[in-house]
């Protein structure tokens, strides 16, 4: 059994984001880099599966040098090894761009399981694992809470408005992840397991190697584009209003019509 | 078969070669037991060590703490006393004209005599007094979990020594009626007491006083070779125990724990998860305890009714060995590691889990009192780190809430997870100088990360800037370049995770050229002066109540106007015990004018901890029948005071929390000593 895990590098979601000069990405200069949790899920998911059953977890990811470490904190947790597209012709790939990237990396590899998060926690656009799936022509069963394998099959749950409802694929299949933080609770690596960590085999690619073209792929080969990126406007801190009822009433009347122009 | 003549000499040299051989050989046993342990470096400084047995053995400094340790104190200076009297006893059984007045003079004798006499009847009194306490006050700290085998161990102890006593007084009333009118036989009056019994046989003849004499003398001895073949298997094995593990006792500082190897690849397991992974030094321990209970009769878990209790621990831990040992003796033959030995499964009982319990190593909050109180110096701490250790670095085994916290410091370093990048904000609009716009300064006020992140300890912060621009100190910070100390994620068993902040730290602050240090966390601060050497930071690190008292004393920060308060002082414990720092926050509130000072019985080094230690600020309290912030807040609100003064941003929440439990957060406030000091020493602006 050979289980494949995409594992995207986001930002820490408590790093204060900043936009960029060009207003359609984000400053990475403070950025603290974590694995996607919903990956983090996927890998936890894949390491359980691999606790009672023989199978093989590779990690798979794409993206510049330091998603590295991403990688290498998988295979602390217990994945076996690493393979990462490092072409940076794929910078400002759209969904479907990291699709073909990771679609291609795939078919590189055995595979009968390919597991990932439902969506990255950066930008949130729930497409790649499901693009994925269609482009290596396998099944996708969405938003898993469980998983197992049963009589040479994959079986999920996924809840639907309160209740749950349970899906069987046959293999090779594609397993997006879904849940929180309780409901997989992913393991904490252990000392040994970063020892080990440091020798497992981890091997870089670029576009070349995969047999595609620059092209197809990039900011170039984007068929969807961000065209701008606005912050929240900053919280500002409450104001108490002071005086008799009726005068508090009156200004808070006329802050909300004429400060606010909430009425 | 008087003693001293043909064949009963032949008797006792055979019984006295016999006890002693049983002994040694148990002994013996014991110290391969020991053995089985790993290499640790106890034999620096031994003059200092020396010392240490001469305070702490001689002197029984820790025993007198208690008052119950006067009693010790005397059954211990008897018991040398009635040795040297023991010797003559073995000499007479060799040959019975052996005496010490023959060699000795008569005038030494006289005084050997009295004192004889009167260390006997104080040991007397003393057992009494012993079994008064055991039997009918019943301290909590005597509490076992088999409390009928504890009893009966100690009723069989304190029974031979009353015997040996009762029957030495026997053999010297019989021997003074003896030696009156006997040339040969010389027996001072200053033993009075014994004088004064002889009234019992006076009035027999010769015949029946030798009579009584060889019984007494047989009777006596025979207790004393039954006490020594006796003591290995009691906790009076702490007679054997005690005085080696005061010799080899700590040097370096309390609050500093072992540097773990992390670089060796040989190694294959962290921390300790068998009784052998512990040092040689860590086993003499068990053999030192005497189960006085002085270690759980302050430990703040054990109080709250938390599953632990430091004498137990200890207690279990060595019966383990003693069972692991024997089966190793038994079987294994040759001194080689124990780490796959199990015959026949008979080790079923697993250290941690079984002997240790999961809740047990995590229910230590770290604070120092039963290593404090601890009359013969065992190191427990260090023992619930080893075995946290092995939990959390080769099982991943912790309470699930730790592995938010380990995240969080190992994505934004600081236990809350707040974005590292913000770690500087709260010095915005401050006078403060960061060291990278400024790394002339005499300090560094090392904030942490309670001070850079948590909104009540951002006040001390600032308070403590405050007063150091009032005093004119040269100081700076490091800003959104500091990081977290890794204090907690050690204390909880991290080492891994502590030792890559540590090292990443101790290259930023020496990148500054940094000498001093101020900190205003006493966990960061015993983590800096402390545990920082250990990774190449050598700095002259200060708690801020050190560097204010110090203004004060200088005259660079004056009071100007008073509080009409009542104050109860909570001792840090990572600033007490482990530093010893006790007058200086005492004198920083002492100073201020109208303020009432008053202390809680359980303060200084025997502070009651808030229960924030070790890791345990972090972690859900749901075990006991009480929080430990409440009862130490009960403690403080029993001599109603407006302020409880702290000096720890911890020590802060647990107590601000403890209030709010008690319904108490409008009346009692709690402040930090800058804070307090900040509202006395500044002038009015005008």
């Amino acid at each position: 059994m050979d289980i494949v895990v995409l594992v995207k590098q986001v930002p820490d979601t408590e790093t204060k984001i900043r936009i960029g000069g060009d207003g359609k990405t984000i400053d990475t200069s403070d950025v603290k880099w974590i694995m996607n949790p919903y990956d983090e899920y996927a890998v936890e998911a894949a390491l359980r599966l691999q606790e009672n059953a023989e199978a093989t977890v590779t990690i798979l990811s794409m993206g510049p040098e330091r998603v590295v470490e991403s990688i290498r904190t998988a295979l602390a947790m217990g994945a076996d090894q690493g393979v990462l597209v490092n072409d940076p012709a794929t910078e400002g790939s759209d969904a479907l761009g990291k699709a073909k990237v990771l679609a291609a990396a795939l078919r590189s590899l055995d595979f009968d399981l390919v597991f990932c998060g439902h969506r990255a926690v950066d930008d949130d656009e729930n497409q790649v694992g499901i693009m994925v799936a269609e482009l290596v022509g396998i099944p996708h069963l969405g938003l898993a809470v469980s998983v197992e394998l049963v009589d040479g099959k994959v079986k999920i749950e996924r809840p639907i408005e309160g209740a749950r409802v349970t899906l069987e694929g046959t293999l090779p299949a594609l397993v997006t992840f879904g849940g929180a933080h309780a409901v997989w609770n992913p393991r904490y690596a252990s000392l040994p397991g970063i020892m080990k960590a440091k020798k497992k085999p981890l091997d870089t690619k670029t576009l070349a190697d995969l047999g595609l073209s620059p092209n197809d792929v990039g900011a170039g080969g984007a068929t969807i584009k961000v065209t701008s990126m606005e912050l929240p406007t900053e919280r500002q801190a409450g104001r108490l209003l002071e005086g008799e009822t009726a005068e508090k009433a009156k200004e808070l009347v006329r802050l909300l019509h004429e400060e606010a122009k909430v009425i | 078969m008087q003693p001293g003549h043909f064949p009963a000499n032949i008797v006792f040299i055979l019984l006295f070669v016999a006890a002693n051989g049983f002994f040694l050989f148990t002994v013996y046993k014991l110290y391969r037991i020991m053995r089985l342990g790993q290499a640790e470096d106890r034999f620096d400084r031994a003059w200092g060590r020396l010392q240490g047995v001469a305070t702490f053995v001689l002197g029984q400094r820790r025993v007198i703490n208690e008052p119950a340790g006067w009693g010790h104190f005397f059954i211990f200076w008897g018991f040398i006393i009635i040795t040297i009297g023991s010797i003559e006893t073995f000499g007479v059984g060799l040959y019975h004209g052996f005496a010490y007045w023959k060699f000795l003079g008569k005038g030494f004798t006289a005084f050997l005599y009295l004192l004889q006499d009167v260390f006997c009847a104080a040991v007397l009194i003393a057992l009494c007094v012993a079994l008064y306490r055991r039997f009918v006050v019943k301290p909590d700290r005597l509490r076992y979990d088999d409390q009928r085998a504890a009893n009966l161990d100690a009723s069989i102890i304190i029974g031979l020594i009353l015997l040996l006593v009762v029957l030495l007084f026997g053999a010297r009333a019989v021997e003074y009626l003896l030696a009156q009118g006997a040339s040969t036989r010389y027996f001072p009056r200053t033993a009075f007491i014994s004088v004064w019994l002889s009234t019992i046989f006076s009035g027999l003849n010769n015949e029946t006083l030798h009579i009584w004499y060889s019984f007494f003398w047989w009777a006596h001895t025979l207790v004393i070779l039954g006490f020594l073949v006796y003591i290995p298997f009691s906790k009076h094995l702490h007679l054997l125990g005690a005085i080696p593990n005061i010799f080899f006792r700590r040097f370096q500082p309390v609050g500093q724990l072992t540097k773990m190897d992390l670089e060796d690849e040989t190694v294959e397991t962290y921390g300790v998860s068998a009784i052998e992974q512990f040092t040689w030094k860590q086993l003499l321990d068990l053999y030192a305890c005497t189960e006085c209970g002085r270690c759980s009769e302050n430990c703040p878990a054990n109080l709250t009714g938390k599953p632990l209790s430091p004498k137990l621990t200890i207690h279990h831990l060595k019966e383990h060995l003693q069972q692991v040992g024997k089966l190793w003796l038994n079987q294994a033959g040759a001194l080689e590691k124990l780490e796959t030995f199990n015959p026949d499964g008979a080790l079923s009982r697993t250290l941690i889990g079984d002997v240790c319990q999961h809740d047990e190593l995590w229910s230590c909050t770290t604070c120092g009192n039963c290593m404090e109180h601890c009359p013969v110096f065992i190191e427990h701490i260090d023992k619930y780190v080893d075995m946290r250790r092995h939990l959390v670095l080769m099982e991943s085994n912790f309470p699930t809430e730790v592995q938010n916290v380990m995240r969080n410091w190992e994505t934004n370093s600081n236990p809350w997870g707040l974005g590292f990048a913000t770690r500087g904000d709260w010095a915005k609009g401050l006078p403060v100088k960061t060291l990278a716009e400024d790394s002339q300064v005499e300090y560094l006020f090392y904030v942490g990360c309670a001070g850079s992140f948590d909104d009540r300890a951002k006040k001390i912060s600032a308070a403590m800037v405050t007063l150091l621009n009032e005093a004119g100190v040269s100081f700076g910070i490091l800003g959104v370049d500091e990081k977290c100390c890794g204090e907690t994620a050690r204390r909880i068993g991290n080492e891994y995770l502590f030792q890559s902040m540590a090292t990443e730290l101790v290259e930023i602050i020496n990148d500054h050229g940094v000498k001093k240090i101020i900190t205003t966390c006493p966990h960061g601060f015993n983590c800096l002066k402390n545990e920082y050497p250990q990774f190449g930071g050598n700095w002259e690190v200060y708690h801020h109540s050190e560097i204010l008292a110090n203004l004060m004393r200088e005259g660079r920060l004056q009071p100007v106007s008073g509080m009409e308060k009542n104050l109860v002082f909570h001792d840090s414990c990572y600033l007490g015990r482990f530093n010893d720092i006790y007058e200086e926050p005492r004198a920083l509130l002492k100073s201020i004018s109208g303020l009432r000072f008053s202390e809680m019985d359980r303060s200084r080094n025997k502070a009651f901890c808030c229960g924030a230690g070790g890791g345990r600020m972090w972690m859900e309290e749901t075990l006991g029948d009480e929080k430990i912030n409440n009862a130490r807040t009960d403690q403080a609100l029993t001599l109603n005071p407006d302020i409880i003064g702290v000096c720890c941003p911890f020590c802060t929440t647990m107590l601000e929390d403890g209030l709010k439990d008690r319904d108490m957060e409008e009346k009692v406030k709690v402040y930090d000593i800058a804070e307090l000091l900040v509202k006395t020493v500044l002038k009015e602006k005008g």
